[in-house]
């Protein structure tokens, strides 16, 4: 049992690029400039029809918490985890899980670089790990 | 600006309980029969309802003129966003009021926690409260306001989404573990000895030592079982007319100076992706207007009572509302306090960590008592009060 997206139209470029193991967040064409999550149009000149750009996958610890009590009957096995939001090198957060360390290893700040979990055939979930 | 031009006529609530005999419904009608009777009013004479709007409010407007027997409203509206309507309901009733909209209008909150969704139950589906009938199957979120890529992380909480505001607010004003555990568990500890003295209270007869709270589990790091709020059955209700009918009705109306409501980009319900810091729990330019609306400074406020889904929440609502200076609060907390002999006194009820949780409203109930004199937590002389919800939702009520 696995908690997965339901996709849009608007989402499913986002997923997509996981799945292939790249991240991605949408870019604005006409100002260049990058948001997350999608939106239909860009929030800074209006331009509909944002494209996506592939970002380097590195960034920092902008907060975290350690989950030690479940919400979800889905999520019992997985106690403890962590929720953090990343802030990507590029501008951008996500909100996202902690891999690869210890739960009371993570530090804000800390540098951290995309890795992907295959969670379904159909969705792969981008999460962070501690650069070593 | 609403300055004393509407009041509140009457307060009503049910018993509070972890389950109710009653549904919503039952305990609607309940909290409203019970604030009209405190006006002195007949459910006859409503004309107007405002209420949380769906799916937080699970009682509508047709399922209460039916059931009270209200020969026709002619003005209702509903507030979005959760514990965000609460400022806004006020505003909008107000705002009816004022317009001759309408002359008599409840505003409501009914809850049946223990029939209907639950963060803290680990054994079903999650906030929906779903029961979870093939533990085998995967768990779609249809994508609403950027939960799709919040949930899949197990990201799904009030509780949550304020251990990361916790986090981040410790991050940024260099508090160690123990600075951030000492300011939440003043908080919580305050909040608990005044549900004691309340008999309305959940917490009534759990007294809660520093022991007693640094025991308790971890929740969401830095987030203990105490600082987050009850999960209850109960409702509330009261009755806003002009201020000229209020006090024909009543010697002690408590008039309403100001009420606001905003929404800025991520200030919804688990909003996360705020571009700015993520600390801004009350603009500071709506709070200005709260108390430039209200005529009234900061120093004027006598009791505050602010929304607490975490013992967070009032912590920062001290900054965001401008009564301490940012980062600051946690300080503040520790030495000043927010108990009955503090600068100001705050959620004098016991609020949702201790009382009981009916999103924001019974801190509404609590402030018309100090101002009517009559809380159990009573501050002497209290004559402006303050109740505060995130996002820009507030109201500054006077006797």
């Amino acid at each position: 049992m696995a908690i997965i997206p339901g996709m849009t139209d608007l989402t499913r470029p986002y997923w997509e690029a996981a799945r292939e193991g790249r991240l991605v967040v949408q870019q604005c064409p006409a100002c260049g400039r990058s948001w997350h999550p999608p939106l239909p149009a860009c929030p800074h000149c209006h331009r509909a029809g944002p494209g996506w750009r592939e970002v380097a996958g590195t960034g920092t610890v902008y907060t975290y918490t350690v989950v030690r009590h479940p919400t979800h009957v889905a999520l019992a096995d997985a106690i403890p985890y962590v929720i953090a939001i990343v802030e990507l090198t590029e501008g951008p957060r996500v909100v996202t899980g902690i891999t690869g360390c210890d739960v009371g290893d993570v530090r804000a700040g800390m540098p951290v670089r995309v890795t992907f979990s295959a969670v379904t055939g159909e969705v792969t979930l981008p999460y962070f790990e501690p650069v070593a | 600006m609403i300055r004393r031009e509407v009041a509140i006529a009457g307060i009503g609530q049910t018993a509070y309980g972890k389950a109710l005999p009653g549904t919503a419904w039952d305990l609607a009608i309940e909290a409203i029969l019970a604030a009209l009777a405190d006006a002195g009013l007949e459910p006859a004479d409503v004309d107007g309802m405002c209420r949380f709007a769906p799916p937080f409010e699970p009682v509508s407007e047709p399922m209460l003129v039916r059931a009270l027997g209200i020969p026709e409203l002619r003005f209702f509206a509903e507030s979005p966003l959760g514990g965000e309507a609460l400022g806004a309901v006020i505003a909008h009733a107000a705002a009816a009021v004022m317009t001759g909209l309408a002359r008599v209008v409840v505003v409501y909150r009914a809850l049946s926690q223990s029939t209907g969704g639950r963060f803290g139950r680990a054994d079903r589906g999650g906030p929906s409260g779903a029961a979870v009938s093939d533990p085998q199957a995967d768990v779609v979120v249809a994508e609403e306001d950027n939960r799709s890529f919040a949930w899949p992380y197990g990201l799904m909480s009030p509780g949550q989404l304020f251990a990361l505001w916790a986090r981040r607010y410790a991050i940024v004003n260099g508090l160690t573990d123990e600075d951030l555990t000492r300011a939440l568990g003043s908080i919580a500890i305050t909040q608990r000895a005044y549900a004691n003295a309340n008999p309305s209270a959940l917490m009534r007869d759990r007294t809660m030592t520093w022991e007693d709270y640094r025991a308790a589990r971890m929740i969401s790091e830095p987030l203990r079982l105490f600082d987050l709020c009850l999960e209850n059955d109960g409702a509330c209700a009261y009755v806003i007319t002009s201020a000229a009918m209020a006090r024909s009705l009543r010697a002690d109306p408590v008039h309403v100076l100001s009420a606001t409501q905003t929404i800025s980009p991520y200030r919804e319900p688990m909003g996360i992706y705020v571009t700015g810091e993520l600390l801004e729990l009350f603009p500071p330019a709506t709070a200005d207007r709260l108390f430039a609306d209200a005529g009234v400074t900061r120093s004027d406020i006598d009791v505050a009572q602010f929304y607490d889904a975490t013992s967070y929440m009032p912590l920062r609502s001290l900054e965001s509302y401008g009564f301490v200076a940012d980062g600051q609060a946690w300080r503040y907390v520790t030495e000043a306090g927010t108990g009955p002999d503090s600068p100001l006194p705050v959620n004098t009820h016991g609020g949702h960590l201790s009382e009981a949780y009916l999103h924001g409203m019974n801190g509404v109930l609590e402030a018309v008592r100090q101002l009517r004199g009559t809380a159990v937590n009573q501050v002497r002389g209290a004559s402006v009060a303050l109740v505060g919800a995130p996002a820009g939702s507030a109201t500054i009520l006077a006797r």
